[in-house]
């Protein structure tokens, strides 16, 4: 395994595309939470100006609603997007530079390529989780004003959907990088799928008259934004009618842990059957 | 002798084309075997199909006397069409990777680099390489940790003269170190030179192998002729090394398996009481010989 990882690292470690777009994902995520307050009290504003009776400001940075608010800005689809790209690249690259057949033909099995691939995944699930977790234990400890450990750690469990949140979509875009092993084609696929066949999937079977609204939260890429849904803000509640989550289900997370499962199997049968 | 490489029967079809037909083959420890064949005779396919990159439609092969495995590839260094590495990396960077990949050390990095005349440019990136700097890396990175077996697919393939005769140099001593190479070529030249053992390919089907001599012997032809050329045709059939007789104007051309000299071929008719009375020796290039035993086969 750490033989697997010592391979993958060295395949990134002087590969500028990787390091521009990790820097990239880091600079818009950090650059997002920090402003997402501003930004939805701009909003809050706006609407004011037009309102009889004005909506207070919202907060979203104190404990224990901010493992809630932080975890949903950092799992919408245009942040995700960015690992998952990162992921789609370092795989389709392999196809590309033919380096797959090589690894195959120097003594690599097809279930070690694979697996140096998941493990990569769960490397840089388990770094973006740990920097989330301390982004936002510090941001939270700054704008709580009573603090205890209790009220800090309360609703940490988010986080643990968060890791299942980037865990899964990267295996989405590893789905796509072995099926399709083209670069440009496999970025195009992935983001039509993500922003524009699903989303309408999800509007024509949410239609009340059809499926009663069930259907559309069983499609893929919606189970896994669905682990850490709305953030807990009050004017989304009154105004929006959203029912709020309290915590991260196990059903949302097996779910989405089993979408994942189905293409890694799906992926490593293909692998087996197809010449590489 | 210990056999390195068996491969029972395999096929393989690429939809209407059958790329490799019921080829069997064995290699032995220590033998440099060559596989010669035009292009789109099924070379590549065949060294694809033995290092599992391609699955074979049916037949088997068998690697140290074993089931194929990762664990058997690892005691194989191979070089198959184009130079596959990771463009944005050095030569050094790449060779790690395959370094790792096979379970062993950075210590033979140097050396192989050395080898193949690269070392000066060990730390520049591979997108930066000329083609015959690429595939000598390919070669670089097959002779690390010096493999039991040695698979070349036309190793000296985009190579300058000079950087021909530098590899085929490099395998020649790697032979005499005792390393089976299996080395796939459409290039007779190359095969004589090099190889011990040969098996020429055709249509993915084998036409002949055996020992690079034997099979590739310049069976010189010979135009004859006597007063009697009846006689002389029949006699000739009981030669031991006859392979066909052509009849010309007032001669015939006769073919023999393997080389045999035209003093002996005067004795053999004298003493079956036939007095030649032209005898003139043809020599054929071995592109003509090749061509032949292609043609042979239609």
């Amino acid at each position: 395994m750490i033989r697997l990882l010592k391979i993958e690292f060295r395949k990134i470690l002087t590969y500028k595309i990787f390091w521009i777009l990790a820097g990239l994902y880091f600079l818009f995520l950090t650059l997002g939470l920090l402003m997402a307050e501003f930004m939805i009290n701009k909003q809050v504003d706006s609407i004011n100006s037009r309102m009889p009776i004005p909506l207070p400001h919202v907060t979203i940075y104190f404990f224990p609603w901010i493992w809630q608010n932080m975890t949903f800005f950092a799992t919408i689809r245009y942040v995700l997007i960015f690992p998952a790209i990162i992921i789609l690249i370092l795989i389709t690259n392999e196809f590309t530079f033919k380096t797959i057949r090589q690894n195959v033909i120097n003594g690599m099995s097809k279930a070690e390529i694979l697996s140096s691939k998941l493990l990569l995944i769960l490397i840089i699930s388990v770094i973006m989780t740990v920097l989330l977790t301390l982004g936002t234990l510090i941001i939270g400890a700054a704008h709580t004003s009573e603090l205890t450990l209790g009220l800090a750690l309360e609703k940490s469990v988010f986080v643990i959907g968060f890791f299942v949140t980037m865990l899964t979509y990267q295996v989405y875009a590893l789905f796509f990088g072995f099926l399709l092993r083209n670069t440009g084609l496999s970025i195009a696929l992935f983001t039509l799928y993500n922003f524009i066949v699903e989303p309408i999937l999800y509007y024509f079977l949410k239609s009340p008259l059809v499926f009663e609204n069930k259907i559309s939260a069983y499609l893929p890429v919606n189970a896994v934004l669905r682990i850490t849904e709305y953030p807990s803000i009050q004017v989304l509640k009154t105004f929006m009618g959203i029912t709020l989550q309290n915590s991260v289900t196990l059903s949302s997370c097996l779910l989405a842990l089993g979408y994942a499962g189905a293409m890694i199997g799906t992926v490593y049968w293909v692998m087996v059957k197809k010449d590489l | 002798m210990e056999t390195v490489l068996a491969i029972h029967n395999i096929s393989k079809r690429y939809g209407k084309i059958q790329a490799v037909n019921d080829l069997s083959l064995e290699v032995k420890k220590g033998q440099v075997f060559g596989i010669l064949g035009p292009n789109g005779s099924g070379k590549t396919t065949t060294l694809s199909m033995i290092l599992d990159l391609i699955r074979a439609n049916s037949g088997s092969f068998q690697w140290f006397g074993a089931e194929p495995s990762k664990e058997s590839r690892k005691r194989i260094g191979s070089v198959i069409e184009s130079p596959n590495f990771f463009p944005y990396l050095s030569p050094v960077n790449n060779l790690k990777i395959v370094a790792d990949i096979k379970n062993m050390g950075f210590e033979d990095i140097d050396r192989v680099l050395r080898l193949t005349m690269l070392y000066d440019r060990r730390n520049t990136r591979f997108k930066t390489f000329s083609f015959g700097m690429k595939q000598r890396l390919a070669v670089a990175s097959a002779l690390l940790g010096n493999p039991d077996v040695l698979i070349l697919d036309e190793p000296t393939n985009g190579l300058d003269p000079q950087g021909i005769a530098h590899i085929r140099e490099l395998i020649l001593q790697i032979a005499g170190q005792g390393t089976t190479i299996i080395i796939a070529s459409h290039l007779l030249d190359e095969i004589q030179k090099i190889c011990s053992h040969v098996a020429v390919l055709n249509k993915g089907k084998k036409l002949f192998d055996g020992k690079v001599s034997e099979v590739l012997a310049i069976s010189d032809s010979f135009e004859l002729a006597s007063d009697d050329l009846e006689s002389l045709t029949k006699a000739i059939r009981s030669h031991p090394a006859f392979q066909s007789v052509t009849p010309g104007e007032g001669t015939v051309q006769i073919y023999f398996k393997n080389v045999v000299n035209p003093a002996e071929l005067n004795r053999f008719f004298f003493e079956q009481g036939i007095t030649l009375t032209h005898l003139s020796e043809r020599k054929r290039s071995l592109e003509q010989h090749f061509l032949e035993l292609l043609d042979n086969n239609k």
